[in-house]
């Protein structure tokens, strides 16, 4: 009986301005595995399909479990989280690549800090900052809290702004993600306190009127937050917000 | 309290820029070019729709709404407030937006994604159209504010040649996608259609309304190259547009046709 085998090819780069090659691997097939698994595979015995010794690819990873967000990657083309890429769904031979919109580490690690930095830039946190007993917090609605639920699941992949059409470096779009979490954070009965900050700062030239309204952002989302609705939740707020500020500032 | 900036990024900065938080006036212009495809020129694109429909009255009720138009107040005036100027605008910041979008349709094949391609292709399309169609029914040729009774005759002119009809039709087609795909996406940017439900149902109202508009253009569209008004008079005088559409048809419309 012939072995069954995974036949993967992966676009590789040694550093951020070297340039990029591809190599293929072929490994046994294992019930079961996902792309993940297989790069393991690969880092336990590092030799291409054509039996040149070769480095361990450098990816990033964590959890195992599409909860951490750090394995996003293009897969077959489209950007998706590799741990829940079953091997077995995937058309062969699959083909890997690094996230295209964010600077190259290595191979299929990228540097994904802009989510961070726009984060930052919306304030996407409740400001308490634990140095006395403020007492109980505000209760939170039970149908509050199903709107903010959903938006709460968001693991900071990327995907989402990897696979937008307005994300990119003439936009300087902020992207999907952080207008979910600035509407996550507007809806919080503390974090409500930043709102118009959250407001002025989608304003800003890269803001939420870049949005083109593609769609994809919810399409590629591993956790199925509902952007399209943030987006246009996100977008109506600002507007009034902006009405508002022509009259009374 | 924290009033130190972050350290500046020391080198260049590789990749898409962060939210450059409350700075610049794209906001702005963002919203007034959203705004502006609806009013004015949403509004102005149905009245020249309606309008156009007379010409399935004939040249007499055709001349006499070019009439009643070109005798509003203020009539020159409204024309560059309301819809030259905000046409232009539309037009050239839509071609920068166009410009920065990188669309990846072959990639991600989704309905939302094919959409953003085809608001971009169907603007262009109408852009490179209006430009020719109102230098050239508008600012050459008879002058129309001067001479309503010779529009219906004018176009008609126009529509003469085969690849015209067919830039029209085409444009027409664009047009009337390009406006009812822009309500949906203003309503959905707005914040007025936020749940998926309303989005999908307002889908539905949306293309509703594009199918009507198109047809309602084609159809006058006809009314210049069907049998019905063949060989309108190059212009038709007062009297024959204050007869409007009960004046008996032309003398062109007896002359079968020859072709
Ligand atoms: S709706 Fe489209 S343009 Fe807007 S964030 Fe999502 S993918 Fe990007
Ligand atoms: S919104 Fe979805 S796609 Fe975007 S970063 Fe969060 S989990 Fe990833
Ligand atoms: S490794 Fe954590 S999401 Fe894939």
């Amino acid at each position: 009986m012939a072995e069954r085998t995974v036949k993967i090819e992966i676009k590789r780069q040694s550093s951020p301005d070297s340039s990029p090659h591809w190599d293929k691997f072929e490994l046994p097939h294992r019930p079961g595995m996902n792309v993940i698994s297989a790069m393991m595979e690969i880092a336990a015995n590092p030799y291409t399909a054509d039996g040149k010794e070769t480095t361990p690819i450098a990816y990033d990873s964590n959890c195992l479990e599409e909860i951490c967000g750090s394995c996003a990657m293009l897969i077959n083309g489209k950007a998706r989280m590799a741990c829940t890429a079953l091997v077995d769904k995937l058309d062969q031979p699959i083909k890997l690549e690094p996230l295209s919109k964010f600077p190259l580490v290595r191979d299929l690690s990228v540097d994904r800090s802009v989510l961070f930095e726009n984060l930052k830039a919306v304030k996407a946190w409740v400001p308490i900052d634990g140095t006395y007993d403020l007492g109980p917090g505000e209760r939170i609605f039970p149908q509050v809290q199903e709107e903010r639920y959903p938006l709460s699941r968001c693991i900071s992949c990327c995907c989402c702004m990897e696979v937008c059409p307005q994300f990119n470096e003439s936009t300087g779009f902020v992207g999907a993600a952080t207008i979910a979490q600035a509407q996550l954070f507007n809806e919080h009965p503390a974090g409500k306190v930043l709102k118009e900050e959250r407001l002025h700062a989608l304003m800003g030239d890269g803001g939420i009127q870049e949005c083109g309204y593609a769609q994809n952002c919810v399409q590629a989302c591993p956790k199925q937050l509902p952007l399209t609705k943030a987006i246009s939740d996100v977008g109506r707020d600002v507007m009034v917000q902006a009405v508002k500020d022509a009259f009374t500032r | 309290m924290a009033t130190a900036q972050r350290p500046v990024a020391p080198t260049t900065h590789r990749g898409v820029q962060p939210l450059r938080a409350g700075q610049g006036n794209s906001f702005l212009l963002r919203k007034l070019h959203s705004l502006s495809g609806i009013v004015p020129i949403g509004a102005f694109l149905i009245e020249h729709l309606i309008s156009n429909f007379e010409a399935l009255k004939g040249p007499a009720a055709y001349a006499a709404q070019v009439k009643f138009l070109n005798g509003l107040p203020f009539v020159r005036v409204l024309e560059w407030v309301f819809i030259f100027i905000p046409l232009a605008y539309h037009a050239l910041y839509g071609v920068y937006i166009w410009a920065r979008g990188k669309s990846n349709v072959i990639y991600y094949p989704w309905s939302g994604n094919w959409m953003y391609m085809m608001q971009r292709w169907t603007g262009l399309i109408a852009f490179a159209y209006i430009v020719q169609h109102v230098w050239r029914q508008r600012f050459s040729g008879v002058n129309l504010p001067e001479h309503p009774g010779a529009a219906f005759h004018k176009v008609q002119m126009e529509l003469s040649h085969p690849w015209m009809l067919a830039v029209y039709a085409i444009a027409m087609i664009a047009t009337c996608w390009h406006f009812s795909y822009g309500v949906w996406l203003f309503a959905a940017k707005w914040g007025i259609t936020p749940g998926d439900k309303a989005r999908r149902r307002f889908g539905f109202v949306c293309a509703a309304l594009g199918v009507l508009l198109t047809v309602i253009g084609l159809a006058s569209l006809y009314a210049f190259v069907g049998p019905m008004y063949k060989n309108a008079p190059a212009d038709l005088s007062p009297a024959q547009i204050e007869q409007g559409s009960m004046a008996p048809a032309p003398a062109g419309a007896q002359v079968p046709a020859s072709n």
